[in-house]
């Protein structure tokens, strides 16, 4: 892809000086309105409850003078909660990751390298691949009853398993796109190769194919691994007690003790740091797997 | 392929090896995609409930546990909870408020993130660094998000920044007591203010990739227009807007679906309220079926929202076609 990214303007210096400062008003606007509320919640979680509600107050020493409290009780007094909810969020986001990745990477190879044909239905590949797709966009509604009745039937209710099957489920669709995409740029000459050299399909896959998709493999990681982490309405349904994640736990805190926003706010940030330091380390990746098949439309 | 003329052996191993390669997937979707479907299409026409249905719990009233219902298996085969679908007022009003979270949503959504990717593929000091700024609310728990736009459109001054800003900022307009906005307690403003914090949170995708296509557009384009006298507003509407028509058909379509989805920034803002003005498809369904345990009804009403997300996708997909063979028929 070209990321020259010369746009509107030919050369920077061509640019007359109030595109520039359009320009940059624009983008300083911009990033404020992403950055502040992010400032509000850092703030917030070393305010007193006192600076809270009689406010607005801004600059922390200036305003009012932050404490360590809520950090404190997060992870003093309720530090078993915190780390039990944070830990069922890891343990179902890696879960469906490490499944989603393994089976759309293999369902992506299959689709971009054999031709299938479901007779019954008149299927090619690229009709499965839609269908597979297409399972992405079904709102997630229609499976809360039929769910609910599966899950109690196989007791899978406030497990990981539960909610890892689910999170995978839903996963699968877009790991498959994007890696059959990744896959069909995938020159076939080495694989080939290796097999006159007495490699099975397998083998070539694993030592061969895998390697060369790395960035494909990760972008498909990021997305599964937010969406899992990230994820409300199932998490909700499926679990009560052990199994609660993240979300789950924050939404929650609306009625326990009236709204503690200093709580909320350090809770808030817990969650959401990791899925930030992660997006920040790998945002070339996102912008990659995101725009794989994208572009080419 | 070259693999044709290979052994015996390997044209076999290549027969089984397709179906263990694409099996997993299709396996999994059948059983946890197409199963539930078909099965919550039967459920929608029975009247089960949580704990058993309306007719088993006559009969058990009655002292009769087996052989009741269709066929024995303790339920009745009923097209009735289609039927209250058409008199049941809070559905209507749920749909109605879905229908506008997605098609002002989307609306605001690409418009914003067609500027900013606009802006962003304009070199200028520090863009890497802007981008990845503009990218941080999608990494936010879509709950996180919404607790923080509670926060924000909290409309007394002494707890919420921006109405303290829109209070100070009416006074310098000459208002005598500022602008002061009832968000979350007016059926009017609620709806807006969930737009707003779904759009604060998802214009990033949107700006991510158009800026993805636009950063395709090879620059001959845009020099041959500039040589033709084009000034910057010519180009952006004749050059970039047509050529990203398809990747921005994309774009609306992935974020309008999405959207049809939105339960978790209503329920931890308004819960639904105030009354069901800001309720959504997939709440009500929800409540119907966890907190009233009416596994028909609810399920009669999530095929209701398939039917309307099918009909959005069919409607949206033809007319892109027509639009974009229409750009190409003009020669842009």
């Amino acid at each position: 892809m070209r990321t020259t990214g010369k746009g509107l303007f030919r050369r920077r210096s061509r640019r007359p000086l109030w595109g520039s400062a359009l320009l940059y008003a624009i983008v300083v606007f911009w990033c404020f309105i992403v950055l502040f509320p992010f400032y509000w919640l850092v703030t917030t979680s070393v305010k007193r409850p006192i600076d809270v509600s009689r406010g607005p107050n801004y600059i922390p020493y200036v305003d009012f003078q932050p404490i360590p409290d809520h950090w404190e009780e997060m992870f003093g007094t309720q530090r078993e909660s915190t780390e039990r909810h944070f830990r069922n969020s890891l343990v179902s986001a890696i879960g469906s990751t490490i499944l989603s990745v393994v089976i759309g990477a293999m369902a992506g190879y299959g689709l971009s390298r054999f031709r299938y044909y479901w007779g019954r239905l008149g299927w090619d590949n690229d009709n499965i691949a839609f269908w597979i797709i297409s399972q992405r966009f079904l709102p997630p509604a229609i499976f809360i009853v039929p769910f609910v009745l599966l899950y109690n039937f196989f007791s899978l209710i406030d497990t990981y398993g539960g909610l890892i099957i689910a999170y995978t489920m839903f996963n699968i669709p877009f790991a498959v796109w994007i890696m059959r995409d990744f896959f069909n740029g995938l020159p076939v000459d080495l694989e080939e190769s290796a097999r006159v050299d007495g490699a099975t399909r397998w083998g070539a896959f694993i030592r061969i194919v895998l390697p060369l998709s790395a960035p494909g493999l990760v972008a498909v990681a990021i997305f599964s691994f937010i969406f899992a982490w990230n994820e409300y309405l199932f998490a909700l349904m499926l679990t009560n007690f052990n199994a609660i994640t993240m979300p789950v736990l924050i939404a929650g805190q609306n009625n326990t003790r009236g709204i503690e926003w200093w709580f909320i706010s350090a809770l808030t940030l817990m969650a959401v740091v990791p899925v930030i330091i992660m997006g920040l380390l790998l945002e070339r990746f996102i912008t990659r797997g995101l725009t794989a098949g994208a572009v080419k439309g | 392929m070259a693999i044709a003329s290979g052994s015996m052996s390997t044209v076999r191993e290549d027969r089984i090896m397709k179906r263990v390669f694409l099996s997993p997937a299709v396996i999994i979707l059948l059983a946890l995609s197409i199963f539930p479907l078909l099965w919550s299409l039967g459920i929608s026409f029975t009247d089960m409930q949580r704990g058993g249905s309306t007719i088993a719990r006559q009969a058990a009233s009655q002292g009769i546990t087996e052989g009741v219902g269709f066929l024995g298996m303790g339920f009745e085969l009923t097209g009735r909870n289609y039927q209250r679908l058409l008199v049941d007022g809070r559905l209507h009003s749920t749909v109605r408020n879905t229908m506008f979270y997605v098609f002002l949503g989307v609306a605001i959504q690409y418009v914003i993130g067609l500027g900013l990717a606009t802006v962003l593929n304009q070199p200028f000091r520090g863009r890497n660094i802007v981008r990845v700024i503009f990218l941080m609310p999608m990494m936010m728990t879509p709950v996180a998000a919404a607790y923080t736009g509670r926060m924000f459109f909290d409309s007394n001054p002494l707890r919420s920044p921006l109405a303290d800003f829109l209070r100070d900022f009416g006074k310098l307009l000459g208002l005598e007591r500022g602008i002061s906005v009832p968000w979350f307690t007016d059926t009017g403003w609620a709806p807006i203010a969930i737009i707003i914090i779904d759009a604060w949170q998802w214009i990033p995708f949107m700006t991510l990739i158009l800026l993805a296509g636009m950063q395709a557009i090879p620059d001959d384009i845009y020099e041959a227009a500039r040589v033709d006298g084009a000034n910057i507003l010519q180009i952006f509407w004749r050059v970039t807007v047509p050529i990203l028509l398809p990747i921005s058909l994309t774009v609306i379509l992935i974020r309008g679906l999405e959207i049809f989805k939105i339960i978790d920034v209503v329920v931890v803002t308004t819960g639904g309220g105030p009354g069901s003005a800001t309720e959504s498809l997939t709440l009500y369904i929800f409540e119907q079926a966890l907190s009233n345990g009416n596994y028909g009804y609810a399920s009669a009403i999530a095929y209701v929202l398939l039917v309307l997300v099918i009909i959005f996708a069919t409607i949206f997909l033809a007319l892109g076609r027509r639009w974009i063979r229409g750009s190409v028929e003009r020669g842009e």
